[in-house]
C-alpha cells in the first residue's frame, strides 16, 4: 500500500486506489487468501471501481538552483537528514561554489537531462549529478565518472524502477580506462572495502543519487526487505589484464580495451571464495564452477521465468588466479565457455527451486524449451538428472580481474536478472 | 548535532524537477452490470488465485459482468514489461475492457 502510493505519485496518479490483501498472500494457506479476498479485498476493488476518488493536487518544490538551507554545516546536515534528503552520514554541504567546480569538468551543459528516473519521474540533469556529487565527498575532477554512472542509471536496460524491489540488491561499478589511476581508484588489495577516497564517495553518489532524484526512499519506495549498503566502486586491475592478454570488462558493452569506461549491474549479495588452489586452470575449475552454482536460488528465475535469460553472474577473480588460468592457454571466452560447461545442476532441482519461488505447481523446462522460450541445452534429453547451466550461454558470466595481487580468491556475486541488468557507458572527458 | 562555529553554507536543493504532471483518473463506472474487467497481472504474489476469488464473488453479485484474463495481456514484470505495457491501450480497446483492476503488489 505504501509503496502504491508513493509511485503513483510519480506517476502522475497520486489518487490512484489500491485495494489491500490482508497479510503477506505468500504465507496463507488457500482458505486464508480466499478469505481475506472476500471479506476485504473485494469490497475495496468494487469501490475503487464504482466510486471516484477525491482529486488531489501536488504540493509545491523548490526549483531546480533554489537554496534550501542556509546554515552552519551543522544546520545544514541537520535539514538535510529532517528533510530526508542525506543518507545519515554527513554530507558536504552543496553550494554554488562548489557546484561550479564539479561543472567545470564536463562539456555538458548543467541542464542538460541525461534520463527521467522512475519512480519519482525526475529529470537526471547535469545540475543535479554534481549537487549530488559534492554532497557524496566527492573530487570536482571524479564528475565524468558522475555523469557516466547517471547515464547508466537512466538505461532502459538497466531498469532503476526495481531498485526499491523485496530482495534489496544494491548496485556495483566496475571501472575501465586510464582514469583508474589518473584519479586513484584502488584496484588492488582490499578493492571492495571502504578507504579510498575515489572508490567510496562515487559509490556514496550513486545511493545519493537513487534516494534524491530517482526516488527511492526506505519505508516508501525502497521496499528493501532487508536492504544492503551501498558498494564502493571497482576497478579492473589492467596491467595483469595487459600481462595475459585478457580482455577488459568494458569489451563487453562494445568499447575498446583502454577505453574509459564504466559498466553498472544490481546483485543481491556474493560471496568470497577463498583459496582457489591448483597449478591449472583445469585444476581451478571444479571448486570455482561449484562456487558459482552455490550463489544462485531463486535468482534462476531470471534464466528460466520472468527474467529468461538475464542472469549474469559476475566472478572477481584475483590476479594471480587469473594468471594461472591464461598460463594454461584460456581466453577469458574460454574460462566463460567452462563455466557454463561446469556450473550444472540436475534438471529436476532446476525445476523444484523455481517450484518453491513461484508457487506455480508445475515447472518443466522441456515444455520451455518445446515451446522457444529457452535454449536446447536445458533441454538435451528427457531425463529428470541430465545437467543443466545456470545462465542462458557462455557470455551470460562476467569476469573482472581485480583485488589483492597475492592472494588465490575468487568472488561470486549473486546478479538480479531485468531488476538491474548490466550496462556500460563511456566516460567522456573535457 | 553541535555548532562548529563561523563557516555558513548556502546549500542547494539535491533534487531536480518532476517531468509527471498530475492526470485524471479515468471516469468510474455507474454499475459492473454488464461491464467487462481486465485483470492485468505481474505474475507474483499469487494474483491468479485472487482474481479467480474475485470473479467469483463479483459473478454473485452481478451476474452479467464479464471478465478479460490476464493471459490476454502478458507479465507486466519481465524481460518484456515495456512492451507488454506499451501494448496495455490498445489491447483493452480492442478487447472492449470497460474497467481495469491490475495486481499484485506488496
Amino acid at each position: 500500500m505504501t509503496l502504491a502510493k508513493a509511485a503513483s505519485m510519480g506517476l502522475g496518479f497520486p489518487n490512484a486506489p489500491v485495494a489491500p490483501v490482508p497479510g503477506h498472500p505468500g504465507l496463507q494457506s488457500k482458505e486464508v487468501l480466499q478469505k481475506n479476498v472476500r471479506e476485504v479485498t473485494l469490497a475495496g476493488v468494487i469501490d475503487n471501481l464504482l466510486k471516484a476518488p477525491k482529486p488531489v493536487t501536488l504540493g509545491g518544490e523548490p526549483g531546480a538552483r533554489d537554496v534550501i538551507c542556509s546554515g552552519s554545516f551543522e544546520e545544514v546536515n541537520e535539514h538535510f537528514i529532517a528533510n530526508q534528503l542525506s543518507d545519515g552520514l554527513p554530507i558536504v554541504p552543496p553550494t554554488v561554489e562548489k557546484v561550479e567546480a564539479f561543472l567545470h569538468h564536463t562539456d555538458r551543459q548543467p541542464d542538460e537531462v541525461l534520463g527521467v528516473l522512475l519512480p519519482d519521474n525526475r529529470a537526471a540533469t547535469v545540475w543535479s549529478v554534481a549537487v549530488n556529487g559534492v554532497m557524496a565527498g566527492c573530487r570536482p575532477e571524479y564528475m565524468p565518472v558522475l555523469v557516466a554512472a547517471v547515464e547508466a542509471m537512466a538505461d532502459h536496460d538497466y531498469g532503476v524502477e526495481h531498485s526499491g524491489n523485496t530482495p534489496g540488491g544494491e548496485n556495483l561499478i566496475v571501472l575501465n580506462g586510464p582514469i583508474i589511476k589518473a584519479l586513484g581508484f584502488n584496484y588492488t588489495q582490499g578493492v571492495m572495502r571502504d578507504g579510498f577516497q575515489a572508490n567510496t564517495t562515487v559509490g556514496r553518489f550513486w545511493r545519493l543519487y537513487l534516494r534524491n532524484v530517482a526516488g527511492f526512499l526506505p519505508h516508501k519506495n525502497d521496499k528493501a526487505t532487508f536492504g544492503n549498503t551501498w558498494r564502493v566502486v571497482i576497478a579492473e586491475n589492467e596491467d595483469v589484464l595487459a600481462k595475459i592478454g585478457w580482455p577488459p570488462n568494458c569489451t563487453e558493452f562494445g568499447f575498446k580495451a583502454g577505453t574509459n569506461a564504466l559498466s553498472i549491474g544490481r546483485y543481491t549479495g556474493g560471496n568470497h571464495i577463498s583459496s582457489v588452489s591448483g597449478a591449472t586452470p583445469e585444476d581451478v575449475l571444479p571448486y570455482i564452477a561449484d562456487a558459482v552454482l552455490r550463489q544462485y536460488s531463486w535468482q534462476i528465475m531470471f534464466t528460466v521465468g520472468q527474467g529468461m535469460g538475464t542472469l549474469r553472474p559476475l566472478l572477481l577473480l584475483s590476479p594471480i588466479l587469473a594468471e594461472t588460468i591464461a598460463a594454461g592457454g584460456w581466453s577469458k571466452e574460454m574460462f566463460k565457455q567452462k563455466l557454463f560447461d561446469h556450473a550444472r545442476m540436475p534438471a529436476r532441482e532446476f525445476e523444484r527451486i523455481l517450484r518453491d519461488w513461484t508457487q506455480k505447481p508445475t515447472w518443466d523446462l522441456a515444455a520451455e524449451h518445446r515451446a522457444g522460450h529457452i535454449p536446447k541445452v536445458f533441454h538435451e534429453s528427457d531425463d529428470p538428472e541430465r545437467m543443466v547451466p545456470l545462465v542462458f550461454k557462455p557470455e551470460d558470466y562476467m569476469i573482472v580481474v581485480t583485488g589483492d595481487l597475492g592472494r588465490n580468491s575468487c568472488y561470486v556475486f549473486a546478479h538480479n536478472g531485468i531488476l538491474g541488468y548490466p550496462v556500460g557507458k563511456e566516460i567522456k572527458l573535457k | 548535532m553541535p555548532s562548529s562555529g563561523a563557516a555558513h553554507y548556502d546549500a542547494l536543493w539535491p533534487r531536480s524537477p518532476r517531468q509527471a504532471k498530475v492526470k485524471p483518473l479515468a471516469q468510474r463506472l455507474d454499475t459492473l452490470e454488464g461491464k467487462t474487467i481486465a485483470w492485468v497481472w505481474d505474475y507474483v504474489f499469487r494474483g491468479d488465485e485472487v482474481f479467480a476469488q474475485l470473479e467469483k464473488s463479483f459473478k454473485a453479485r452481478y451476474p452479467g459482468v464479464k471478465f478479460l484474463s490476464y493471459s490476454e495481456f502478458g507479465n507486466t514484470h519481465s524481460d518484456k514489461e515495456r512492451e507488454v505495457v506499451a501494448a496495455l491501450p490498445g489491447k483493452l480497446k480492442a478487447l472492449g475492457a470497460d474497467a481495469v483492476v491490475s495486481g499484485m503488489g506488496c
